[in-house]
C-alpha cells in the first residue's frame, strides 16, 4: 500500500532516548536525510518544526506524524522512531508521544502528501497495531509490523 | 375507600404507566411526549381506560403551572454561551415569528373553516408557537447534539415564543369578546405592558433568587425547593399584576443560571426532574382530555390547517426571520422543521372555551390534532433529518458524575467521576501516568464494586471507575482524555474533524504553503481564523466546514468568540 523503498528498516530507530519534542524531531531529521545528499538534517528539522508551528502533528493515542514538502526530494521518504520514554508533543488529548511516524514528500507531490497522510493517520487509529508497535523490541520488527499492517476496517 | 383515595391511585398508576412507557421510546424512535399523550388517550373516555375528564377548569390550571415548571427549567438550562449565536436569531423568531405564522395560518383558517378574521387568527395564535418541552426534550436527548448554531436558536426560540403566542390569543380573544372585526392599535399596549412586567419581573425575580440561595443557609434540599416556589411565585404575581408570568418565569431561570448560586448542579439536576413530571402530568392530562372521537369530524379541515402550518406558515415565517442573520441553507431548513407544537396550543385552545366562545369546540379539536400531526410526523423525524443535513457534531464528552466540594473552593475545584469505556483514550496507562492538567489529581478508582487508591489500581480498564479532584475549568481538557466517548462510526471524531488540530491563529499562506494549496485573493496576510470566518456568515460555531482547495478545515474548538482550534480534514481521499 505504500510506494516501495517509502519504509525502510534503516529509516526505523528502536528504543531510543529521547528528551523532548525537539530531539524527536532532530532525531527524525537526521533519519530522513541520511543517503538523501541534497538533504541535510537541519533542513529537514527546519521544515518539520515550520509545521509544527501551524498545529501539532500530534494525532493523540502517543502517536505523532510530523510532515512536510521539500523541493530537493525525488520521492517520498518515512522514518519511524520509537523511544523508550514519552515526550511532551502538544497533542490534542495533551498525552507524550511515544511512537512518530515522520514523512517527507516531493514539492510537487501535493496529491501524494494527502494520501499518504490520510494513510497513515488510519493506520495509526488502530490500536491493535499501536499496542505491538509498543511492545516490539528490534527496527526490523518494528519494519516488518508497519509493512505488514493492512486495513482491517471498512474506513481504512 | 375514599374517592380522594381512587383519584390518587388512577393519578398514580397512570403517571407510573407513562413513565413505564417512555422506554419504548427509546426502543422505537416515539417522541416521548407523544407516548405520554397516547397512554392519557387510552385512558381516556375513548380509550379502553375509559375515563371522563372534561373539566377545562382544572386543566388549564395544571397546564399553566406545568408550563410554568417546563420552562423554569428551561431557563435553567439555557447556558449563556449559547447567546452569542443564538440570541438574536431566536428573539426574531419567537415574537415576529410567531406573528407571520399566526398571520399566515389565520387567513388560511379563516377560509377553510369558515370563520370570521379574528376567530380565524385566534386558531392562529393558538397554535402559533413551538412547545419549549418538545423542542427541550430533543435537544437534550441522550446521543444527539447538533451545531450550535442551530441548538441555540431553537432553544431560546422555544422557551421564549410561547408568551408571544399567550399575547396574542389573550388580544384575539379580548377583540373578539369586545365585538370587533379587525384588532386595533390597543393591542400594542396591551403587548408592550406584558412583555415589558414580564422582562422586568423576569430578570429582577431571577437576581433575587440567586441572591436568596446564595445568602441563605438552608438544608441542601431545600434549595431546588426554594427556585421552585419563588419561581411559581414570581409567575403567579407577575401574572395577577397584567403582565407575561411564563415569560418572567423563563428570564429567572435563566438570569439564575447566570449568576450561579451555591450548588446550582444540584439544583439544575432536581429540577430536570421537575420538568420531566410536569410534561408527563401536562400530556397525560391533554390525552385524557381529548375526545378523539369528536376531532375526527373536523379531521380534513383540521388535517389541512397542519399540513399548512408544517409546509407553509412555518418555513415562511422561518425564512423571513433569519434572513438577515444568513443563516446556511440546511440549518434554515432544519430550524423550519422543528417547529413542533406540544401542550401550549392546547392550554391555549382552553381560553377560548373558558371564555365562552362560540367556535370554542372547534378551535380546541383543531389544536389537539395539529399537535398530534406535529408531533408525530416532525417529532419522529427529527433525529433523521439532523443527520440527513449533516447539522450533527461529535458529542462533547463530560465527566459521568460530577461532585460539588459544599464550602466552595476558591478555585471551583470539585470531583469528577468517569466510566470509562472501550474507547476511552487513557486505557491502558496507570492513573500516574495519565498526563492531567495542574491541580488535577486522580483519588480513587473504583473496580467491581472495590475501591482501590489510584497507586495500587495498576493499568486502568474499561468499565473502571476513576475520580478525581479537579477544577470544573479543567474538565473539557479531562473529558478529552478519560471520556467513554460512545459515537457512531460517522460522528467518531478523528472522521468528523480529521486526523490534525491547527492553531487557528496560525498564518493561512503558511498553511496552503505547506500542502501545495493555493491561497485565496486578499488572504494573504490572514490567520487561519480570519479565514474561515470570512467564508462563513454570522458567528462561527463548532463543525462550521470551509474548503481551501484540496483540504477541509473544519472548526473543532471556539473561545468565546475566537476560533483556537481547527481540525484538518483531506476530504477526497479515501482515508
Amino acid at each position: 500500500m505504500f510506494p516501495p523503498q517509502f519504509i525502510v528498516a534503516s529509516r526505523i530507530g528502536s528504543r531510543l532516548d529521547v528528551s523532548s519534542k525537539k530531539r524527536l524531531l532532530e532525531v527524525l531529521g537526521e533519519l530522513l536525510a541520511a543517503g538523501q545528499p541534497r538533504l541535510s538534517p537541519e533542513l529537514v528539522f527546519e521544515r518539520l518544526l515550520e509545521r509544527e508551528r501551524l498545529g501539532s502533528t500530534g494525532l493523540g493515542h502517543g502517536v505523532a506524524l510530523p510532515h512536510a514538502r521539500m523541493k530537493e526530494l525525488g520521492e517520498a521518504v518515512g522514518a519511524f522512531v520509537q523511544v523508550q520514554r514519552p515526550v511532551d508533543f502538544d497533542a490534542v488529548d495533551d498525552q507524550p508521544v511515544d511512537l512518530a511516524f515522520a514523512l517527507l514528500v516531493p514539492e510537487a507531490a501535493t496529491e501524494t502528501h494527502l494520501q499518504l497522510l490520510a494513510q497513515l493517520a488510519a493506520m495509526f487509529s488502530d490500536a491493535g497495531l499501536r499496542e505491538r508497535l509498543r511492545r516490539a523490541e528490534s527496527a526490523d520488527e518494528l519494519f516488518d509490523l508497519l509493512n505488514g499492517w493492512r486495513a482491517t476496517r471498512a474506513d481504512a | 375507600m375514599s374517592s380522594i383515595d381512587q383519584l390518587v391511585l388512577a393519578g398514580a398508576a397512570l403517571v407510573l404507566l407513562a413513565i413505564l412507557a417512555s422506554a419504548l421510546s427509546y426502543r422505537t424512535g416515539m417522541p416521548l411526549l407523544l407516548v405520554f399523550l397516547a397512554v392519557g388517550m387510552l385512558a381516556g373516555e375513548d380509550g379502553p381506560g375509559g375515563i371522563v375528564f372534561n373539566d377545562a377548569g382544572i386543566a388549564y390550571t395544571v397546564g399553566s403551572v406545568a408550563l410554568a415548571i417546563i420552562l423554569l427549567d428551561g431557563g435553567l438550562n439555557t447556558r449563556a454561551e449559547t447567546f452569542r449565536t443564538g440570541l438574536k436569531p431566536a428573539v426574531v423568531l419567537a415574537t415576529l415569528g410567531v406573528l407571520v405564522t399566526c398571520a399566515i395560518l389565520g387567513l388560511f383558517a379563516a377560509w377553510i373553516l369558515d370563520l370570521g378574521l379574528i376567530e380565524g387568527l385566534l386558531v392562529g395564535a393558538v397554535v402559533g408557537s413551538t412547545d419549549a418541552a418538545a423542542v427541550f426534550a430533543l435537544l437534550h436527548a441522550k446521543g444527539l447534539q447538533l451545531k450550535e448554531r442551530v441548538a441555540a436558536t431553537l432553544e431560546i426560540e422555544s422557551g421564549s415564543n410561547d408568551p408571544m403566542a399567550v399575547f396574542l390569543t389573550v388580544a384575539f380573544l379580548e377583540l373578539l369578546l369586545a365585538g370587533h372585526r379587525v384588532p386595533g392599535w390597543e393591542v400594542l399596549a396591551l403587548f408592550a405592558q406584558q412583555m415589558g412586567m414580564g422582562l422586568i419581573a423576569g430578570v429582577a425575580g431571577g437576581y433575587l433568587l440567586a441572591w436568596l440561595t446564595q445568602s441563605l443557609s438552608l438544608e441542601r434540599s431545600m434549595y431546588p425547593m426554594l427556585v421552585l416556589s419563588g419561581g411559581l411565585a414570581l409567575y403567579g404575581l407577575t401574572t395577577v399584576l397584567g403582565g407575561s408570568g411564563f415569560l418572567a418565569i423563563y428570564l429567572a431561570g435563566m438570569v439564575f443560571r447566570h449568576r450561579a448560586p451555591r450548588d446550582s448542579h444540584g439544583i439544575l439536576a432536581v429540577h430536570n426532574g421537575f420538568a420531566w413530571l410536569a410534561q408527563i402530568g401536562m400530556f397525560l392530562m391533554l390525552g385524557l382530555l381529548a375526545t378523539p372521537s369528536n376531532v375526527l369530524a373536523d379531521a380534513p379541515a383540521a388535517l389541512a390547517i397542519a399540513l399548512v402550518l408544517i409546509f407553509v406558515a412555518r418555513p415562511l415565517a422561518v425564512g423571513l426571520c433569519l434572513l438577515p442573520f444568513r443563516f446556511p441553507w440546511r440549518e434554515q431548513t432544519f430550524i423550519a422543521w422543528v417547529g413542533l407544537r406540544g401542550a401550549v396550543p392546547i392550554i391555549l385552545a382552553l381560553f377560548p372555551l373558558l371564555a365562552g366562545v362560540p367556535q370554542a369546540g372547534l378551535i380546541l379539536d383543531v389544536a389537539f390534532f395539529v399537535v398530534l400531526i406535529s408531533l408525530t410526523l416532525q417529532g419522529w423525524t427529527i433525529p433523521y433529518l439532523a443527520r440527513r443535513l449533516r447539522l450533527e457534531v461529535p458529542p462533547t464528552p463530560g465527566p459521568d458524575e460530577r461532585l460539588e466540594l459544599a464550602p466552595r473552593p476558591r478555585d471551583g475545584e470539585g470531583i469528577l467521576g468517569y466510566r470509562l469505556g472501550a474507547r476511552t483514550p487513557a486505557l491502558g496507562l496507570r492513573p500516574a501516568e495519565l498526563r492531567l492538567p495542574a491541580g488535577a489529581r486522580p483519588i480513587l478508582v473504583l473496580r467491581d464494586g472495590q475501591v482501590l487508591p489510584p497507586e495500587s489500581a495498576g493499568p486502568l480498564a474499561a468499565e473502571d471507575w476513576l475520580y478525581l479532584l479537579a477544577r470544573e475549568a479543567d474538565s473539557a481538557r479531562l473529558s478529552e482524555l478519560l471520556a467513554a466517548g460512545a459515537a457512531p462510526a460517522y460522528l467518531d471524531r478523528r472522521v468528523f474533524y480529521g486526523d490534525f488540530v491547527l492553531n487557528g491563529e496560525a498564518p493561512l499562506s503558511a498553511l496552503a504553503a505547506q500542502y501545495g494549496q493555493p491561497v485565496p485573493a486578499g488572504m494573504e496576510q490572514r490567520t487561519l481564523a480570519e479565514f474561515v470566518c470570512s467564508r462563513i456568515e454570522g458567528p462561527p460555531v463548532v463543525g462550521d466546514r470551509v474548503r481551501l482547495g484540496g483540504l477541509e478545515l473544519v472548526i473543532r474548538k471556539v473561545e468565546g468568540a475566537r476560533i483556537s482550534q481547527v481540525g484538518l480534514r483531506f476530504p477526497d481521499t479515501p482515508g
